[in-house]
Formats: C-alpha cells, structure tokens, sequence
C-alpha cells in the first residue's frame, strides 16, 4: 500500500486563489519525500490537505489507505505533523507539553513521560524539560514540536520547514534525526523545505511545486535527466594556484571525457586535473523554476 | 468520554486557574453579587428600621407559611430564598461565558488550536471536552459563591438578630438541575459562537449579545415562577436539561476544520 496518494488534488481557496492544481503523487513507504518550491507554491495547503484541515476542491488524497477528508481522526493517530503554525502551550513546561499530546495521542501518562523524555533527550532538549515553553528560543520550540510529532511513534511524518529558525548545527542534527527515522524505523517522511542543500542530502525523491502545479518529480537522477545536463566537468589545464585555464562544461555522460582530454592534449594543453560534478538540486531547482514553460513542455 | 478528552480537560482548567487574572475576573462579580449586595442589604435593614417599614410591602409577596414574626428575619428570607437564587441562574452563565470564549479562540489566538486538531479526535469530541471544561469551572465558581453567600449570610443574620434563616428547598433545585442546565446551554451556544470567531474580542461580544437577551428573560421571568411553587422550579430545570443534551448533541455536526482555522 502506498503511505501517501495523490490524485489529481485539487484546492481553490474560497477567495479562488488556486493553490494546488491537479497534483498526483504517490509515495512508498520508507521514502523521505522533499516537497520543494518557491513561497506561495502551494506546499503547506497540500500538507493541510493530507491531514484533513482543508477539503479538497477536487480529486483525491489517501494516507496509508486512508482518505484524510472522510476520517481524519484515523489519519492523524498514524502521522505526526509539524508546521508554522503548530505552537504548544507556553504556560506549560516543555515536558509537561509532552506528556500532555502523548496522553491526547492515547498513550498512558507513564508511557508518554517516558516517550517525552527519550526524545527531549535525543533532541538535545533535556536541560529545558522544566522550564516553561515561553522562555523558549524559536530553535528549541522547533525541535519540541519535532518531539511532539514523533511522541505516538507515527509511521508517516509531515514537516513543514521543520529546521527554519535552527542555527545551523541544529539543522543538521535534526536532518539527521529525519534521515535515521527513515532509515531505521521505516518512517515516511514528507518534508518541505527550503533547504536544498540539507534536502538533497536526506531525501530519496523530490517534488518540485510551482504556483501550485507539479513541474516535476522522481530521484535527483531523474531530475537531472530532466533538466538535459548529465553532468559538469571541470578540467584543469594550468598548476594550482594559478586561475587561468580551467575549462568547464557541461556533458551528456561520462563517455564524453576521453574524447574532451584527448582534443585538449592534441591542441597542447597539459592536463593536469579533471573533475566531474553532477548539478546539485539547487541547480536543478533553478533551472526548473526559472524556466517553468519549457519544462511543462517536456512533462 | 475517554482519557484523551479527560486530559484535553484538565488543561484546560489548569490553564485556567493557574491564570490569576483570569480567576479574579471569574470570581469578583460572583463575590459582589452573593456576598457583598446581601451583607448591605442585612446592615441596611439591621441599622436602619424606619427604612424597614417601607420594605414590608415586598413581604406581601410572600406565601402565608412563610410569613416570619420578625420582620428583619422575613426580609433576610426574602433575600436569601426569592432574590439570591436569580444570581445563581447568572453566575454560571456568566463563568462559563469568560472561559468558553476563550476556549477556541484562545487557542486561535495562540496557535495551539491546530496543533490540537492533529490528535485523533474527532471535532465533536474535542468540542464536548471544551464545554465540559468550561462548564466544571463555571460550577465550581458557582458552588464557591454559594458556599461564601451561605456562610456570610447566616453570620450576619445571626450576628444581628440572632436568629436563623434556613435556606428553601428551591435552592437545591437552583443548584443541581436549573443553573447546570442553564451553564450547559450557555456554554454550548458560546463555544459554538467562540469557534467561528477570530479573536477574543469578537468571541467575548458575540458572548454578551446572545446572553444579555437569556439573563433578561430569565431574571424576569423566574421571579415570578419562585413565587408560584418550587415544582415550577423542577420543571422548568429538566425541560432546560433537555435542551441542553439536545444542543451538546447537535451543535458540533456542521463543523469542520476549515472553518476553524
Ligand atoms: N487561507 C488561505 N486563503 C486564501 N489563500 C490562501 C490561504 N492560504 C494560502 N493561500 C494562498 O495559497 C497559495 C499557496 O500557499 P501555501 O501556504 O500553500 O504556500 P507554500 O508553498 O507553503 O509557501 P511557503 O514556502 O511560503 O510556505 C499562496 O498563493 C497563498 O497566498
Ligand atoms: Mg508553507
């Protein structure tokens, strides 16, 4: 069974702004699925729609089997969400904030203070388990909401730019944290996010959103396929340290080097380095957003 | 109700009570109305008996069975049997009003309502949570207050006179059945109201419009059904009983989480 459908999903706001256009997506079990696009793109209204806060205007969603519209009580005991606007209580203590969803969650008291206290402590959080959520820097609230989200053990985790407001140390452990979950536990993720360089780290597979519609998806393979450039090769034809002679390129596949180095060495040049490099998904994302028209075409 | 919608309680009078701002505005009008206004009323009487007399004519009012020798021990019985029972139709009213407004907006407010909604529970339930808040807080403050009003009441009667005014058997119907029931509606319709709106102000004005016009018709008309019996009194409770269950039943079917948020 797939762990997250889309069909043909469709919502128009009730001002008809239309923020997601006939979308179809379908995720394994087990995938870390990176949501990316511009702001405005439609991301978080397709996160509400997997979660049942919105109703779609047309086609369809499922979470594991289940439709999010029609039971969204059952959707949410398999999925821990985090997003922007999922605050906790400030009165409250970071682990009585815990222990107060885990008992929502329908764990015992015992259970969630044992849950809330393993994951305080793998979020690195356990020094500020007693004071109060106000006194709270924007990080720590981030990384508890993480913890709230991951209290029930859910099989599916929904993050809405889960790391903005980390300091950079923080981002990458909760990157981590994303990528062992997945890898260890089996849990899908769903993560939207601006980050691409932390994205093309964790993720399996990417979904590129723009003014709500899908320009593209699959593995940063497959979205290299897309964007024509195999890859870049850089070839050095002076010593280090001196920056003229570096000669850059783009080639459809690996094949193409020999043939490059072999017409450099006929015209005299010496070689001495050649690297290749595939482009990042920030490449792929710029030359994907910035020309949506062309790549619509090729879809 | 299972143990989530119990939790979903209990932090909801937690952050309730642990809010002293809150609790003083939930309890001073309860105070100046059960405690103080009666304790000027009795000194009023006690110190000034020429005043009495003109009070005597609100005695005549009074079924003959209940007509006291004394004077100033008819009117504390006046008092504490006729007219104090109306503040107990509008404390828990107004209680729960306070806390119910804030119970979806406050959340609103603070953004914690959609993190709530993610639990698995249904609307209906974490509704009803909500009401049964509100509603344990608002019964709370109003058996406190009758609590505070019998002990200061029959102290200064007995100070004064030295005698002792027994409380009617309408007080038990006022405080089991009618003031509950009343509590419940009020805390139904306010929550519903609290849901839509989109800041506090709005919910705590949407609040006093749909109370205002109850607690008028209430005030005017129990008056009159005090007088007629204390059976008047059962029945006018269940049928409000009636009417609460009804509203608890119905009120959360046409919600969904998109006009919450
Ligand atoms: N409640 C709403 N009513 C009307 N329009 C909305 C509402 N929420 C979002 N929109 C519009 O829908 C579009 C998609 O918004 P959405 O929040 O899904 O974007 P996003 O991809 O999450 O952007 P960001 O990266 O900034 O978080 C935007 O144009 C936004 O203005
Ligand atoms: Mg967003």
């Amino acid at each position: 069974m797939n762990a997250v459908t889309l069909n043909n999903l469709s919502k128009i706001y009730p001002d008809g702004k239309k923020a997601v256009d006939s979308v179809t997506i379908s995720l394994e079990p087990g995938e870390v699925f990176g949501f990316l696009g511009p702001n405005g793109a439609g991301k978080t209204t397709t996160v509400k729609l997997l979660n049942g806060m919105l109703s779609p205007t047309d086609g369809s969603c499922s979470v594991f089997g289940i439709e999010p519209c029609k039971s969204p009580e059952k959707t949410h005991a398999i999925s821990g969400v985090v997003t922007e606007h999922a605050q906790m209580y400030d009165t409250l203590t970071g682990l009585e904030n815990l222990i107060f969803y885990g008992t929502i969650f329908g764990l015992s008291p015992a259970e969630s203070k044992k849950r809330a206290e393993s994951l305080l402590a793998q979020l690195e959080l356990s020094e500020a388990r007693d004071k109060k959520l106000g006194a709270y820097s924007t990080g720590m609230r981030q990384r508890l909401s993480l913890a709230r989200a991951l209290i029930h053990n859910p099989r599916l985790l929904f993050l809405d730019e889960p790391t903005s407001g980390l300091d950079p140390e923080s981002a990458q452990n909760v990157h981590l944290l994303i990528r062992g979950l997945a890898q260890e536990k089996g849990i899908t993720v769903f993560l939207c996010t601006h980050q691409l360089r932390y994205a093309q780290e964790i993720c399996t597979r990417y979904g590129l959103m723009s003014e709500g519609r899908l320009i593209a998806s699959g593995t940063l393979e497959e979205l290299r396929g897309r964007i024509g450039a195999g890859m870049r090769v850089r070839i050095r034809t002076c010593p280090a340290g001196t920056a003229s002679g570096i000669l850059e390129e783009n080639i459809a596949s690996e094949e193409e080097i020999p043939q490059l180095v072999r017409r450099l060495t006929e015209n005299g040049k010496s070689i001495y380095e050649v690297s290749t490099q595939a482009p990042s998904l920030e490449d792929i994302y710029f030359a994907l957003t910035a020309a949506p028209e062309t790549s619509q075409k090729n879809s | 109700m299972n143990k989530e919608m119990l939790a979903i309680i209990k932090k909801d009078i937690r952050g309730i009570t642990a809010n002293r701002r809150m609790m003083i505005s939930l309890l001073v009008v309860p105070i100046v109305l059960t405690v103080f206004l009666p304790t000027v009323f009795i000194l009023t009487t006690y110190l000034m008996p020429t005043e009495v007399a003109e009070l005597q004519k609100l005695l005549t009012f009074l079924p003959e069975n209940q007509q006291a020798q004394n004077i100033n021990d008819a009117l504390a019985g006046l008092l504490l049997n006729y007219f104090l029972p109306l503040f107990f139709l509008i404390i828990p009213v107004m209680a729960s009003s306070v806390m119910a407004a804030s119970s979806f907006v406050g959340e609103k407010e603070k953004h914690t309502l959609e993190t709530l909604l993610y639990a698995p529970l249904s609307l209906r339930q974490i509704f009803r949570a909500k009401v049964f808040a509100a509603f344990l807080l608002s019964m709370f403050v109003s058996f406190l207050s009758f609590s505070i009003m019998l002990i200061v009441l029959e102290t200064e009667v007995t100070l004064t006179s030295g005698s002792f005014i027994l409380p009617g058997i309408q007080w038990l119907f006022i405080m089991l059945l009618v003031s509950p029931a009343i509590s419940l509606i009020a805390v139904t319709l306010i929550v519903r109201t609290s849901a839509r709106a989109q800041s506090m102000e709005d919910a705590q004005q949407g609040a006093v419009f749909l109370l205002l016009p109850i607690l008028m018709l209430l005030a005017g008309q129990f008056t009159g059904v005090m007088l007629i019996s204390p059976l008047a009194l059962l029945g006018i409770g269940a049928v409000c009983c009636c009417i609460a269950a009804v509203l608890l039943r119905q009120c959360m079917g046409r919600f969904t989480y998109e006009m919450l948020l």
